[in-house]
């Protein structure tokens, strides 16, 4: 996509990026009251770099959520990347502390 | 199910059933204990340092996670896997690590956040990304760079984003955990969103065609 369509300074729009950036949360959890998401959506059809913002936006949600949900699964049996072990230094002084413990 | 009575003839510790390490555990039994370390310590200390990236205060937080699972273990009824109990305590541990240990300072966000021309208007064209998040869990590298823009966020962003974005709790639960405001929290979500969407955008533009590292 070259940087002139990516240009949104010439539209007309009634909320400015800025304005429409700070919606995106509420408009990606279903809060945003009718009046105010015709006026969001105007603006997306209006504004390729606002689209693209949005899509990137949740890609980095999706993105997060995939990479540490398998880096650390919750379940030593699957088959995600196993973590480094617990160093043994670490293993000895907590069976230290719980032997301590009351 | 284990004989306690016959604990020499049982098998090594490494190759015990959830069900019977649980028994041992209940049973106060000193190997048991250590092989729940080793066996569901490493996930346990993994998801601690995302919230501890300071491997010190990381293992701290693992020492009272598992402290705090030694004295509970009677108490736990098998509603919920072994695992998924033990990353609960994890992640409650390490927030408790950071409410009593001192504050540090932290990086301002402002720099991560969109910056938008004196009208309003965004300012500079975005690259596209060609990330497929349902391929991204099974390339290393890709994984590596999301890691380190998470760690790289203020602590304070990246404590809400992992609680709401990564454990998905409520946006309720966390204003309870981190004693804020709803609004607050919805605020710095947005933000550590935001800025995480900036620190991967540089990220993956640095790598050339971020869509190629992921086939």
């Amino acid at each position: 996509m070259s940087d002139e369509h990516l240009s949104c300074g010439e539209h007309r729009h009634d909320l400015s990026c800025r304005e429409i950036c700070d919606f995106m949360m509420a408009y990606l959890d279903g809060e945003l009251p009718a009046g105010e998401l015709a006026v969001f959506q105007e603006h997306m059809s209006l504004c390729p770099p606002c689209v693209q913002y949005l899509d990137t936006y949740k890609k980095t949600i999706a993105l997060s959520k995939q990479c540490l949900d398998k880096e650390a699964a919750a379940d030593p049996c699957s088959n995600a990347p196993k973590p480094p072990p617990v160093p043994d230094a670490l293993v000895k002084a907590i069976l230290a502390a719980r032997k301590k413990s009351p | 199910m284990i004989d306690d009575g016959s604990l020499t003839e049982r098998k090594p510790a490494a190759d015990l059933s959830e069900a019977d390490l649980l028994a041992l555990l209940r049973a106060g039994d000193d190997e048991a204990f250590e092989e729940l370390i080793r066996r569901h310590g490493p996930q346990m200390l993994a998801v601690i340092r995302r919230y501890l990236p300071e491997e010190s205060d990381a293992q701290d937080a693992l020492q009272e996670a598992l402290l705090s699972v030694f004295k509970a273990i009677e108490r736990f009824q098998g509603d919920s896997s072994l695992a998924t109990w033990l990353h609960r305590i994890a992640v409650n541990a390490a927030l408790m690590r950071l409410r009593t240990r001192r504050r540090r300072p932290e990086k301002p966000i402002e720099d991560l956040l969109p910056h938008f021309s004196d009208d309003g208007h965004r300012t500079e064209p975005r690259a596209d990304w060609s990330v497929r998040p349902d391929d991204a869990a099974q390339n290393a590298e890709l994984r590596g760079i999301v890691r380190t823009a998470i760690d790289e966020l203020p602590e304070s962003y990246r404590t809400i984003l992992l609680l709401r974005d990564i454990e998905e709790r409520s946006t309720e639960e966390v204003a309870d955990l981190l004693e804020l405001s709803l609004a607050n929290v919805k605020t710095r979500l947005h933000r550590a969103r935001q800025a995480l969407r900036e620190l991967l955008d540089r990220r993956l533009g640095e790598s050339g065609r971020p869509g190629e590292m992921m086939r």
